[in-house]
């Protein structure tokens, strides 16, 4: 007696058939189109495109404010974009009368690029909110479209906080900055122009640290043998000499 | 800088402690994401409960196999819906199985998901019921007639023959559907376990200790379920079936328990750059939530009250009092445990030196109210399951 297929195995049989039957007729009928890429991605791109648009670029303004465009274009605020001070203001462009952008003419909207935070870059200026010119607002002495410092600073700590900050607690507190740097005047108003010297060669310090060196209370090492194939500042920074790499 | 957005900053910072990157600040694996791990934890769980029965033969506990069999089939028709929600536009979600992406494990979920509701869950149940099936489409009257005619598929044969084969091809799918459910909640586990990027989760451990507390949560809600539905139906609860169901979930917590804590001394002893800031985030962050909720009210007391029901011979009473308290407080455990994963893992900064806070909504759809919908989901659709399907009525046993 050959053995009969049982019932369960050929309704289920016929259910499989149809799902997988569907599966393969999307797969293998449907038009290529309907499983294109771009097809399904298609609904996100209309609902990014129909969000209204907010930025009118750098370039808008300078058709209507062509004067502080100017006044921008070489100030060191270059590279900011107009829209990040004065927020989005597409709506003003496109009807400057009865819509005006945002104008942060108090103190805080400054600090929020310009307050002191080690992990700014060297050089970026960076200040004390508390305790630089207090209560006036910063565009009193500033022009924020073409900052530049009333006077020329005297401190290196206005740019280089971080480093001023390191040094006044390390062992080279009291050598002062330009006794490794010789810094031209020229360099606190076009920094990234004019450059201050670096020291570059061991001797430099083997001025102060060599066995023998006139300078007492610096402690010694024979530059002869103390690591002789290094610089230096491959394993002391200089501005915090004690934390050895 | 735009003053709205200034504001906006100022105000997300009181949020954060140390240093933590700006796109860090908002956690964007909201509330449904801790329920959807569950939730597939409850359906792995109930169904390696169930094929206790099948496979090892396990007699005790067969009043609970149809129940673990429903409940996995009630949790699981819910489990993607958080992902749904979360991740907006379900309309688009079937493309996920028209564009597969082999190289994703999260694009696979679609298949995970498929082949264990289609291949296992729904094939066995059907086996299960089919005889019953028949029994009822002849028994009922119109409406409910044909439901069942639809739901057996129109099958009929109710012969010794008949039954004693679906009887064999349910036991050969609970053997394939043993691996399935390890893979379904083992694939929730390595999701996370496989972001090598973030120290919280990164670890081959995973995947699981997923699984282990994906069975405890499957079968405390059985006891639980159990023990509540069956005083309602009139009948008295089996205490042979109680206690051995208490003695698996008691094994299930320690190896559950011994898991996890191996992966935390693992961690300890392995001390990468990353143990500091994990330190902080367990005793600010997490203390209670996984300190207090999920080892000691989750796993320590619970296991407790399970040994203590066993080892003092107490009355039956006392011992189904112990029993359910623990079932309610390792639900709670294993819900923060989940917790603790997802929103822990998204707590601490890349940079391993600042924490932020998770700021729940309340209502929208990724807020707490939809949250609780979601959770409280799967027993409607158990309600209507069990009215449609009785689990604890073998129709066509008792005919043939
Ligand atoms: C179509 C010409 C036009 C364009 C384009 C335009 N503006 Fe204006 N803007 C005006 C006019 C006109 C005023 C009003 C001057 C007044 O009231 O004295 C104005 C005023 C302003 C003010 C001063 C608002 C105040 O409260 O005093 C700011 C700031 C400003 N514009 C910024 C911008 C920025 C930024 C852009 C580029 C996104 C821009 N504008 C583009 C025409 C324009
Ligand atoms: C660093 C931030 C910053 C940037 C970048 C910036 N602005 Fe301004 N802008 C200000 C501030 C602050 C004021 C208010 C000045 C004041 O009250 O003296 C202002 C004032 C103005 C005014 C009103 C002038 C007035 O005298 O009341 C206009 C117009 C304007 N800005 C246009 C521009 C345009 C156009 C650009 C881009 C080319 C630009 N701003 C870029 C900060 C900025
Ligand atoms: C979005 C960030 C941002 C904001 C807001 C901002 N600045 Fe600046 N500022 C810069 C950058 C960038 C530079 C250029 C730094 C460099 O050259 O390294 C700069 C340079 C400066 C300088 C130094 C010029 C020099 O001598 O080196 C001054 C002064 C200054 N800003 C003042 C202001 C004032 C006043 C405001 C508020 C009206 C302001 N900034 C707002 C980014 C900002
Ligand atoms: C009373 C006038 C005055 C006010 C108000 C003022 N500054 Fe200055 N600022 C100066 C002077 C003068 C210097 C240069 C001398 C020095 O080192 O202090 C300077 C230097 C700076 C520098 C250092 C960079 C450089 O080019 O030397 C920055 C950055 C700066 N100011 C930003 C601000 C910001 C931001 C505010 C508002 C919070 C502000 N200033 C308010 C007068 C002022
Ligand atoms: C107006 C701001 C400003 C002031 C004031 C200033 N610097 Fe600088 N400094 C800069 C900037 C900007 C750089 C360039 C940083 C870069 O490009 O990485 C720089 C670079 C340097 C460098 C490194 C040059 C190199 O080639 O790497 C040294 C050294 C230096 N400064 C020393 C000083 C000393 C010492 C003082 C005080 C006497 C001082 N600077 C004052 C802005 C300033
Ligand atoms: C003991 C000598 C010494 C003193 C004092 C010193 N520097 Fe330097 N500085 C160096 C040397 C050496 C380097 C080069 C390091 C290198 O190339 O890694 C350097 C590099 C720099 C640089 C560029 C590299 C960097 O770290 O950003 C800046 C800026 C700078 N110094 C600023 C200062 C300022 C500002 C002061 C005073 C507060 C100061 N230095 C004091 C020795 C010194
Ligand atoms: C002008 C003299 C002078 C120069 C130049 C100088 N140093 Fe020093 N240095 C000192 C003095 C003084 C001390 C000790 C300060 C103290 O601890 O009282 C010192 C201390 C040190 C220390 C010991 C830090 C500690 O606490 O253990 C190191 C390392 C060092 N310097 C490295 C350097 C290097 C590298 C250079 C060259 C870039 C350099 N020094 C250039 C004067 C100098
Ligand atoms: C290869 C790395 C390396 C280089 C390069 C190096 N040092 Fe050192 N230096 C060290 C270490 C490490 C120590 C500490 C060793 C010790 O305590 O005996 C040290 C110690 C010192 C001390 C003594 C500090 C004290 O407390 O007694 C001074 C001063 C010093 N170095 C200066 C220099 C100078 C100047 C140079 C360049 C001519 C230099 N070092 C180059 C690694 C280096």
């Amino acid at each position: 007696m050959p053995k009969k297929v049982p019932e369960q195995i050929i309704r289920l049989g016929i259910v499989i058939s149809i799902i997988f039957g569907s599966v393969a007729l999307t797969l293998y009928l449907l038009p290529p189109a309907l499983k294109d890429k771009p097809f399904h991605r298609r609904s996100t791109i209309l609902a990014e495109t129909a969000k209204p648009i907010q930025f009118a670029g750098s370039n808008a303004c300078a058709d209507c404010h062509d004067d502080k465009y100017q006044q921008k274009k070489t100030g060191y605020h270059r590279n900011l974009s107009c829209e990040t001070c004065h927020g989005p203001a597409a709506e003003h462009a496109a009807d400057p009368i009865t819509i005006k952008p945002f104008v942060a003419r108090e103190r805080r909207g400054c600090p929020t690029c310009h307050e002191y935070d080690p992990s700014r870059p060297t050089g970026f200026p960076q200040i004390n909110p508390t305790i630089h010119n207090p209560l006036q607002p910063c565009v009193t002495c500033h022009n924020p479209h073409d900052p530049v410092p009333p006077r020329t600073p005297e401190e290196c700590a206005a740019c280089h906080a971080g480093i001023v900050r390191t040094k006044a607690i390390s062992s080279h507190a009291l050598v002062a900055c330009t006794t490794c740097h010789t810094v031209p005047e020229k360099h606190k108003i076009t920094p990234r122009i004019i450059r201050p010297t670096k020291p570059e060669t061991r001797d430099f310090c083997g001025k102060c640290h060599a066995k023998g060196a006139p300078v007492v209370d610096a402690p010694k090492i024979d530059l002869s043998t103390h690591w002789e194939k290094y610089v230096c500042w491959q394993c002391h920074y200089p501005h915090l000499p004690a934390e050895r790499l | 800088m735009n003053q709205e957005l200034t504001e906006k900053l100022t105000d997300l910072l009181s949020q954060v402690t140390g240093y933590i990157y700006p796109n860090e600040i908002e956690i964007h694996w909201s509330i449904l994401i801790v329920v959807y791990p569950y939730v597939t934890g409850v359906v792995a769980g109930a169904f390696i409960l169930a094929s206790l029965v099948k496979v090892f033969n396990v007699e005790e506990v067969r009043p609970t196999y149809r129940l673990s069999l429903l409940t996995a089939l009630s949790f699981l028709l819910v489990a993607p819906l958080p992902l749904n929600l979360h991740l907006g536009h379900p309309e688009r979600a079937y493309e996920i199985f028209l564009t597969p992406n082999l190289r994703s494990a999260m694009a696979m979920f679609g298949f995970v998901y498929a082949w264990y509701l289609m291949g296992v869950l729904l094939l066995e149940i059907w086996f299960e019921y089919r005889g019953d099936l028949v029994v009822w489409s002849r028994e009922k009257q119109f409406p409910m007639k044909w439901i069942y005619r639809l739901l057996s598929l129109f099958s009929n044969d109710i012969s010794k023959r008949a039954l004693e084969f679906d009887h064999k091809a349910a036991k050969a799918i609970t053997i394939i559907g043993i691996p399935s459910a390890f893979l379904l909640h083992g694939y929730v586990g390595f999701i996370f376990g496989s972001v090598k990027a973030n120290p919280w989760w990164s670890s081959v451990l995973m995947p699981i200790v997923f699984l282990m507390s994906a069975i405890v949560s499957g079968i405390a809600l059985i006891i639980f379920l159990y023990m509540v539905i069956t005083p309602i139906r009139g009948e008295t609860i089996d205490m042979r079936c109680l206690d051995r169901l208490a003695s698996f979930l008691f094994y299930a917590v320690i190896v559950d328990f011994s898991l996890e804590a191996l992966d935390f001394v693992h961690r300890l002893y392995e001390s990468e750059e990353s143990v500091k800031i994990l330190a902080t985030l367990i005793n600010q962050k997490l203390f209670m939530s996984l300190l207090i909720i999920q080892v000691l009210l989750g796993m320590i007391i619970p296991s407790a009250m399970l040994v203590a029901g066993r080892a003092w011979r107490l009355s039956e009473e006392l011992r189904k009092l112990l029993y359910f308290t623990a079932c309610i407080l390792i639900q709670v455990g294993i819900f923060s445990t989940r917790w603790n994963v997802v929103i822990g893992g998204q707590l601490f900064s890349k940079s391993l030196r600042g924490l932020t806070t998770y700021k729940m909504e309340v209502i929208g759809s990724e807020g707490l109210m939809m949250a609780l919908a979601l959770l409280v989901l799967p027993f409607v659709i158990l309600t209507i399951l069990v009215k449609l399907i009785p689990p604890w009525k073998e129709a066509s046993r008792q005919t043939s």
